[in-house]
């Protein structure tokens, strides 16, 4: 789950980021799976520039707000976190404030599942996309919508440098109830 | 000239001096071409690593050993269907196969990667019959599953021919078959039409470098009068003269033997002269076949030849090589020495010979102390001596030297049988019979990187990973430059979790060659470890890029795609690893997981199935086999499996896990309680056994118990996704029973 440490929030609740990645090994990245898209985007600074898995590009919207990046699966996939990097220090104004997810079937019935406030966040944010509800550790969707709803110092444009969505991995031996996880039972669990 | 220039191009070739080699040769060939000369050439192209150009310049050549070498460019170039052309020509169905047991063996091979496997089984067992030394041919056998058993293949019938080819090399090829052969070849090969093909194959493979390099060396079988004898295996013909230069000299079987053969060992091998004697071709021969039919007489020549022998390194003499070449065996062979190259079987042979010999060298050292130095051209006395030996070797007492030679060949037979009979079961996964049969070998055959690499493989089948890990461990310490097997043992390191040894492992391989695929494997292995799968795939991609005929690459690429499931490019890849090697039973076990997710489940159960009818000591296995069924719903059949593969294995805790899962779902839940309390005591820690016992008490509202064990799953710490269904489970517990969903 996610590492919500204090390197990530501040006393108001509000999240900071960390300086480093930290997902748990049972949680595996979903993007490949996905399309990605955006609301708008300035020339050279698009969409690819937030799977890169490079720091130093990002994603600059240019339009009205909320700016959107939509995340589009072929089947319903479990999801369970998702990471944003962003930097206060290097993008100032242009640092997204708060932010509301979606998910839906399409983009007809997308609905808020989770709403964050940052406050001027350095590094990697991290948001469970559970629910309170243990029992809803993951989401089951077909489109997660990240919406930025207002940046700091009330920019208009954003910047997002990275963004990676997890979900759990799924059990090496098909059609079974639960997951093995004792040795003894991984060991004759499947052939190489 | 043309003799100073092709000796000095084998003498380059025999100390590895390709450069040397290579632009003597052109010159060679330009000055003086002849098909024997280009056969040289292609030779050294072929030794530099540059078969394309071997293949260009041979193409189109008619005589034996020429078609051999073009075939082996064209086999490196992976050009199938023409290495299959030159070795049989489709207008001449009934030409003999260039090489012998080599050019069989080579054609087994070309028909195995051209999916033809009947035809690849015939020829590896022609290979074998033509020569019962060449492993390799029976290794093939035994990948193809179509081995007969090590003592039908490597017994006394068996040792008998071996004996009789010894004998028959030994006379004539002794040291001009080495590279010198080249020119022989040509006189050789043309005037061939000797019946007796096969044993002389055999010799020229062996002669070649070999020989050379060994002064016992030479012992080709050829054996097949020039004359055009009647070329009996049972008779039992010494080749002209020639042999008598080197040292090796056939086992005498009577005192005459002795002294013709000491004869032989002289001269033997002078590698440089053999041009020389080849300028004397077959007529040479021809005569002096006529005069070896004289008997013992010439025995009394030979005493001092003896010396010779003894004295090995003097290579004075070429004609006595010369005109053995002549012999029959010379004509086959001599085109195919040259071509002896790098076969394995030539290897195989020669080392066997050379110990062979050896053996017999060190029994006439004994006996022939005193004589002097002469060196005899008389390949009369060669061949004297050999209808001498034939008959005596029927008739009169086996002298210590035939014995000796006897032993030696039993021996030799014996322990590849003992190898063969291991390996054979090991390939057909009766890995346990395989170990007891391995066990069997004296103590320094058994600690050679080889066997220790077999052993470990055979407990990796057994999923045995611990032991295996073991003797593999073992296996690198004795020999730690052998990739044989290591890609096994980088699977056992996985499955055994150890990161730190798998990636040092992987490095070390890497180290010592990047070009080979069980290095790549190892890598791939190691991010597998770590779950990174596509850099897995792109590890695996590049072992399947450097050897494209390593099955296991193909698998294991196709199990990252699996794992990040993309079953497409995972099918394509199993389906390659199967096009290399049908019995590879991992593949077809990967299409049958990628079946079973994709929920077509007949696929499944049937490529598991054939997955079992290669390996069927597998409990995992049966297992799968088991879960496609109960898929199917054939709920019986699958309880039977797993009862099996419970049988079978009695580490293994998944078949009875799977059992009480297909019982839990007949709601047989007693049933599956018991086996599940069974699994308690074996595997305490594992999240998954209370979690079943917990839905079965759920089912059986028991609502207690049911709690009970969820909490001890929760507990456990399983991945989240298992909390959410155990929770999830827990909440339902309390509520009114038509609430009751999916769990």
């Amino acid at each position: 789950m996610a590492t919500e440490s204090d390197g990530e929030e501040d006393t108001a609740g509000k999240l900071t980021g960390s300086q480093h990645l930290e997902v748990d090994d049972d949680l595996r990245e979903m993007a490949k799976k996905a399309a990605w898209s955006v609301s708008s985007c300035k020339p050279g600074n698009g969409v690819l520039a937030l799977r890169d898995d490079n720091l130093d590009t990002y994603w600059q919207s240019d339009g009205a707000q909320p700016h959107l990046v939509n995340i589009q699966f072929q089947k319903k996939v479990k999801l369970q976190l998702l990471v944003l990097y962003v930097d206060f220090k290097l993008d100032e104004s242009y640092t997204p404030s708060k932010i509301s997810i979606r998910a839906g079937d399409g983009f007809h019935n997308l609905k808020e599942i989770k709403t964050v406030e940052f406050k001027k966040p350095v590094g990697w944010v991290h948001i469970p996309l559970s629910g309170t509800d243990p029992r809803e550790t993951f989401i089951h969707t077909f489109m997660l919508q990240l919406a930025v709803l207002s940046n700091h110092l009330n920019g208009r444009d954003t910047h997002v440098r990275q963004i990676k969505i997890y979900g759990p991995r799924p059990n090496p031996v098909p059609h079974q109830p639960f997951h093995f996880i004792s040795k003894e039972f991984i060991t004759y669990s499947t052939l190489k | 000239m043309e003799t100073l220039m092709v000796d000095r191009v084998q003498s380059s070739l025999r100390l590895f001096m390709y450069r040397n080699a290579l632009f003597l040769c052109e010159r060679l060939c330009a000055e003086f071409p002849s098909e024997l000369n280009l056969q040289l050439l292609a030779t050294c192209y072929l030794r530099n690593n540059q078969a394309y150009c071997a293949y260009h310049i041979l193409k189109g050549s008619k005589m034996p050993q020429s078609r051999y070498l073009f075939a082996i460019s064209c086999f490196q170039m992976n050009l199938l269907r023409e290495a299959e052309t030159a070795l049989c020509p489709a207008n001449e169905p009934n030409a003999e196969v260039p090489n012998g047991a080599a050019g069989h063996y080579l054609l087994g091979l070309i028909y195995r990667y051209t999916g033809r496997r009947t035809c690849a089984v015939d020829h590896f067992m022609q290979a074998l019959a033509i020569d019962p030394l060449l492993w390799a041919a029976y290794e093939e056998l035994c990948i193809l599953g179509a081995a007969e058993e090590a003592s039908e293949c490597f017994n006394d019938a068996a040792a008998f021919r071996v004996q009789q080819q010894q004998l028959s090399e030994s006379s004539s090829q002794n040291l001009t078959i080495g590279t010198e052969c080249q020119s022989l070849p040509s006189s050789m090969a043309l005037g061939s039409g000797d019946t007796s093909p096969r044993h002389s194959k055999q010799l020229h493979a062996n002669n070649t470098r070999e020989t050379l390099s060994h002064p016992h060396g030479t012992v080709m079988v050829a054996g097949h009068p020039p004359i055009g004898g009647p070329s009996n295996i049972s008779q039992y013909y010494t080749p002209p003269a020639v042999t008598q230069l080197s040292g090796v000299a056939p086992p005498p079987l009577c005192r005459n033997a002795q002294l013709y053969l000491n004869a032989i060992g002289g001269d033997g091998y002078t590698k440089s002269n053999v041009n020389a004697v080849i300028q004397a071709p077959r007529r040479k021969f021809v005569d002096e076949g006529k005069l070896r039919k004289v008997s013992g007489r010439l025995f009394s020549d030979s005493g001092t030849r003896r010396s010779t022998r003894l004295s090995g390194e003097a290579a004075a003499n070429t004609n006595s090589n010369a005109s053995q070449l002549g012999g029959n065996g010379a004509n086959h062979f001599s085109a195919k020495s040259l071509g002896g190259l790098s076969s394995s079987s030539s290897k195989t042979n020669s080392a066997v010979l050379r110990s062979v010999t050896l053996r017999r060298g060190q029994s006439w050292a004994n006996e022939n102390f005193d004589e002097d130095n002469t060196v005899t051209t008389s390949s009369m006395s060669a061949l004297a001596d050999g209808k001498c030996l034939e008959q005596d070797k029927m008739g009169c007492g086996i002298s210590a030297h035939d014995s000796r030679l006897a032993s030696g060949i039993r021996e030799f037979l014996g322990l590849l049988r003992t190898l063969g009979e291991g390996y054979r079961l090991s390939c057909l996964y009766r890995s346990q019979e395989a170990l007891e049969v391995y066990l069997r070998l004296s103590q320094h055959q058994f600690n050679t990187g080889w066997v220790l690499s077999q052993v470990g493989k055979a407990h990796f089948e057994l999923v045995d990973y611990f032991e295996a890990d073991r003797f593999f461990d073992l296996a690198r310490r004795v020999s730690p430059y052998t990739l044989e097997g290591m890609d096994i043992y980088s699977t056992v390191l996985y499955h055994l979790e150890e990161e730190m040894k798998l990636s040092y492992l992987a490095q070390e391989l890497i180290s010592v060659d990047r070009l080979s695929p069980q290095a790549w494997c190892a890598m791939g292995n190691c991010y597998s470890l770590q779950k990174d799968h596509e850099t897995a795939v792109k590890n695996f991609q590049r072992a399947v890029h450097v050897d494209s005929r390593f099955a296991y690459a193909h698998t294991l690429c196709g199990h990252e795609y699996v794992a990040l499931e993309d079953f497409e490019n995972g099918i394509k890849c199993y389906q390659s690893a199967l096009q290399v090697d049908e019995r590879h039973y991992n593949a077809w076990y990967g299409l049958g997981v990628v079946y079973l997710r994709q929920e077509k489940f007949e696929f499944a159960e049937h490529h598991f199935r054939k997955a079992f009818h290669i390996n069927p000591c597998s409990s995992v296995l049966m297992c799968y086999l088991g879960m496609a069924l109960h898929s199917l719903k054939r709920d019986e059949e699958a309880l039977e499996i797993m009862e099996k593969a419970i049988s079978a294995d009695k580490k293994n805790p998944l078949p009875m896990y799977q059992k009480a899962n297909i019982l839990s779902s007949l709601e047989r839940f007693d049933e599956a309680l018991k086996e599940l309390e069974q699994l308690k005591e074996y595997a305490p820690r594992e999240s998954s056994v209370y979690a079943l016992m917990g839905k079965i008490y759920k089912r059986l509202n028991v609502h207690e118990k049911a709690m009970f064990y969820f909490g001890i799953a929760l507990d456990l710490k399983p991945p989240a996704a298992d909390v959410a269904t155990i929770k999830s489970a827990m909440e339902k517990l309390y509520l009114p029973d038509e609430l009751e969903d999916t769990l």
